[in-house]
């Protein structure tokens, strides 16, 4: 289960998609000066970018995990 | 030299950008070369830009157009134009003696260790009440207003330092004697006499 061996994962496409859906909120959110933008900011692209961020970390030690299990002798 | 905004903005751009070249491309990822990107676009960046966030929206809730950008605190931002150098806030606003646009927190922000997070508890509070509870009517403080707030600029100053201070300084370190609501200084944000005075307007 690497990229070389099955393609770019699901998991990464989904964690790049919350990400970029986390940054566009920052984004938006810094256009205006009022309390609701740092709300936006902090709620959604604050939960965006940290499950796009934890999603990320967790597919890299996932599959370093798969790696080691189908093929322990590999390092 | 680019506003740290500009910087962010940039910063949020490339960082969507090199997203957005990976889910396209993710034949990019197999090389080292490609992986460290990776963990750059998925992972350091966003968390840089996260953080970065955070400390511009902190920078702009002190901002006097943020405090005043509720309704309920329209009547507050009125008096700091009060045309009579008796109410405080007006004086000290209107003579610069505070950054204008930083006028409502450098006032009523808590000069102490943690000061800073305790008011964004305070504000966030605020944002509550404000669109999901009842706001307080009239609107006050949590606590009487602290002479430590006056004291972080005034205590040293020549002009503050006088017969009439210096006898009463203990008291007025230990909030036995109020700067406010002693009867020396009293005249606050009287929003209910707003109307009976002239409104300054400064020169464009």
């Amino acid at each position: 289960m690497t990229l070389n061996g099955i393609g770019f994962p699901r998991v990464f496409r989904i964690s790049g998609v919350l990400l970029v859906l986390g940054l566009c909120t920052e984004a938006i959110s810094l256009r205006w000066i009022h309390p609701l933008a740092f709300i936006a900011f902090f709620v959604i692209g604050g939960t965006f970018l940290a499950a796009g961020v934890l999603l990320f970390l967790y597919s890299v030690v996932a599959i370093s995990h798969a790696r080691d299990t189908r093929d322990p002798g590999a390092n | 030299m680019p506003s740290p905004l500009a910087l962010l903005y940039g910063l949020l751009g490339i960082t969507i950008v090199l997203l957005v070249l990976i889910l396209a491309r993710p034949s990019m990822t197999v090389s080292i070369g490609g992986k460290i990107l990776a963990f750059l676009a998925f992972c350091a960046l966003p968390v840089l830009c996260g953080v970065w966030g955070l400390s511009e929206h902190f920078e702009r809730s002190k901002q006097t157009s943020f405090c005043l950008s509720c309704h309920i605190m329209e009547p507050y931002g009125r008096s700091l134009y009060v045309d009579d150098m008796n109410h405080i806030p007006a004086a000290h606003f209107q003579n610069h003696r505070i950054p204008t646009d930083e006028a409502c927190y450098t006032c009523h922000t808590d000069y102490a260790m943690y000061g800073t997070i305790g008011v964004k508890l305070h504000g966030l509070r605020h944002v509550y009440v404000q669109y999901l509870g009842t706001a307080m009517n009239p609107i006050h403080l949590y606590e009487p207003f602290n002479n430590r707030e006056c004291l972080y600029c005034h205590e040293g100053a020549r002009s503050f330092e006088n017969d009439t201070h210096t006898p009463m300084m203990d008291m007025l370190k230990s909030n036995q004697l109020s700067c406010i609501s002693s009867g020396c200084h009293d005249t606050v944000h009287n929003i209910d006499t707003l109307d009976k005075f002239k409104q300054w307007r400064p020169l464009e």
